[in-house]
């Protein structure tokens, strides 16, 4: 799961899931719900791979998937709310389903210019994996 | 306001004329004193959060000049503070640090004025703004209607407007009323990225979203008769101010240089207390890329707001009938607020060539310096303020304290009070549009909840900022402007 947060004039999404891999498809679930007015409106017609080096600090690694699919709704303006997302000594392994923009069906309510440093954080408590970003608006 | 944010309970030392100092003795580490301009009541919310704090830690910063300043519209920022000052030499080992220029390199603003009055304009009012929305590309993840190849992108982030003379999309005199004639001539665009100039390639003259705007405003008073004539300006006037920035290409600019100075700090030996205040000393090799990165990505967000002004005034053409030269559309000045570059400044009585990095903050130099236009030579820079959709925004002019004080530098805006997601919520149930229509101001929004976020009740008062700035002389007031028009990504 996932919940978004008032921080100064941004936002945070903070996340929450029983892996490491699950958290990471939260997160970006997350990023698109800051994105879009209605996750739901978004369809699952395409699935997309995408590889990243892996990073030994998790939240470096975090911070470069949700900059991936950043830069893929601003340039190649793809939308997803469904993310499957793997992890192991190579990096990380996602699939992001979504659909191309369409501006008729997809309202759009806040430009992200960057995930941010801020705060970032992932953490194992209690047997949950949690994560805290900011992103600049 | 801050979540997780905490009340600043460091020393804030009343030195007088609006000054606050933190004095360097506040944390070990601290190179310089923290300075921050404001009032008692400013003095008041900016204890409220961490921005002091962030004050107190660029002072940390290697080869920092005088002071670690802050204007009155001071919050909080990534590593340092909006509002934040910081002067570096190079020749002490003087840092550079994407943080102290915010991701949307040079988002600034610029004056338009005109020969029209509100008498003229008011029956035209709801067409000028339906004009303007239709030929102004702004909100998320929309792109404009001029597309440049990868070696245009190039000559438009090594020249800046200048590129756009021979395109007939800019005037020589425009450039002559842009902060550095649009152009830093340390640029180098072979560092920006390819994925920056993707990002960047259909959005040269984009609005954007968030706090950027395109107003309809009107002079509503004058206080420097002079000052105002000489920028072409008067009571009842109806003017045109933008908000812009570098767009995707600037914001990824900054990103790329965030990564790969991530470990630059240890490598030079420089000891942060917090990580967002990455930097790498100015003349290595890390600091080099990204002051070249930065210019260039500086000049492509003055291509911008040339091409948003380029086609508001195709839009007051449209509809009055006329030509945007016959109505004098003409460019008053367009200011930086986030940016950095050299500049000379006289420092411990020394005149030497430093590092500015300005964060929502405004160059202001005073009468007589060279690096004002000839127009403007003998009142001082144009210094434009922004407030919120609701109230007002300023026209004021660098005075000889903004040398003394603040490497040449002042506000840049009124600063948010409110939570994106508290502004939300305080309009629910509302209809911001109407509410603005109900005070004379057309608005055009392409979403709600911008809209809703960015309300005047988000946003601190301009006027009391601008009113420290002016006491403590270091820019003085020459108009203040009221909204008529609002278009909102």
């Amino acid at each position: 799961m996932f919940r978004t947060f008032d921080h100064t004039a941004d936002l945070g999404i903070e996340g929450e899931a029983d892996s490491l891999e699950r958290l990471f498809a939260e997160m970006a679930r997350g990023l698109f719900a800051v994105l879009l007015a209605d996750l739901h409106a978004v369809r699952l017609v395409d699935r997309e791979t995408i590889e990243l080096p892996g990073d030994p600090q998790p939240e470096l690694l975090l911070l470069d998937w949700l900059d991936e699919l950043l830069y893929r709704f601003e340039v190649h303006r793809r939308v997803y709310a469904a993310f499957e997302v793997h992890l192991d000594d190579s990096g990380l392994r996602g699939i992001a389903c979504g659909e191309p923009l369409d501006p008729r069906r997809h309202s759009l309510q806040h430009e992200v210019k960057a995930i941010t440093y801020h705060e970032l954080r992932v953490w194992e408590e209690g047997g949950r994996w949690r994560a805290r970003v900011i992103v600049d608006i | 306001m801050s979540q997780g944010k905490s009340r600043f309970h460091g020393p804030l030392e009343p030195i007088g004329d609006c000054r606050w100092r933190i004095p360097k003795s506040y944390k070990p580490g601290m190179r310089v004193d923290g300075l921050i301009y404001a009032d008692e009541q400013l003095i008041d919310q900016i204890r409220q959060d961490a921005a002091p704090e962030q004050v107190a830690n660029v002072a940390f910063l290697p080869g920092i000049q005088f002071a670690s300043l802050a204007m009155p519209d001071i919050h909080w920022g990534y590593g340092f503070c909006i509002g934040g000052v910081c002067a570096t030499d190079p020749d002490e080992g003087g840092v550079i640090s994407p943080g102290g220029v915010g991701y949307d390199i040079n988002c600034g603003v610029r004056l338009v004025r005109s020969d029209l009055t509100e008498s003229d304009v008011r029956p035209h009012l709801k067409e000028l703004m339906d004009e303007l929305f239709r030929n102004v590309p702004a909100g998320v993840g929309r792109s404009g209607k001029y597309s440049f190849s990868p070696k245009e992108l190039k000559q438009l982030m090594a020249q800046g407007p200048a590129y756009l003379c021979d395109r007939e999309l800019a005037t020589p005199s425009d450039l002559d009323h842009t902060e550095a004639r649009g152009c830093l001539s340390d640029a180098d665009p072979d560092r920006v990225s390819p994925r920056a100039l993707e990002r960047g390639r259909s959005q040269c003259g984009t609005l954007g979203a968030g706090n950027h705007f395109l107003e309809v405003q009107v002079v509503d008073a004058v206080f420097d008769e002079r000052a105002a004539a000489a920028m072409g300006l008067a009571e009842g006037m109806v003017c045109i101010m933008i908000h812009s920035g570098s767009r995707g290409l600037g914001y990824q600019v900054c990103d790329d240089a965030l990564r790969r100075l991530r470990q630059a700090p240890r490598k030079y030996g420089i000891d942060l207390p917090d990580r967002q205040l990455v930097c790498a000393p100015i003349e290595s090799p890390e600091g080099r890329d990204y002051l070249g990165a930065m210019q260039a990505a500086a000049n492509f967000a003055w291509c911008n707001r040339q091409l948003l002004m380029w086609q508001a005034r195709e839009s007051f053409a449209r509809v009055f009938d006329t030509s945007w030269q016959s109505m004098k559309l003409h460019l008053v000045y367009d200011v930086a607020h986030n940016i950095a570059k050299f500049e000379h400044h006289t420092t411990g009585g020394i005149s030497k060539r430093v590092w500015v990095h300005r964060k929502g903050a405004t160059r202001a130099f005073p009468p007589g310096h060279p690096e004002v236009p000839d127009a403007f030579r003998s009142i001082g820079q144009p210094v434009l303020i922004p407030g919120d959709m609701g109230r007002a925004s300023w026209v004021l002019v660098g005075s000889q304290g903004s040398m003394a004080q603040t490497f040449g530098s002042a506000c840049h805006g009124a600063g948010r009070m409110m939570s994106r997601k508290a502004a939300a919520r305080h309009a629910q149930g509302r209809r911001i549009d109407e509410e603005l229509r109900g005070k004379g101001i057309e608005p055009r929004a392409h979403s709600w909840r911008g809209l809703a976020e960015e309300q005047p009740a988000a946003y601190k008062n301009v006027d009391s900022v601008v009113d420290v700035v002016h006491h403590a002389d270091l820019a003085r007031k020459v108009a203040r402007m009221r909204p008529i028009g609002v278009v909102k990504g």
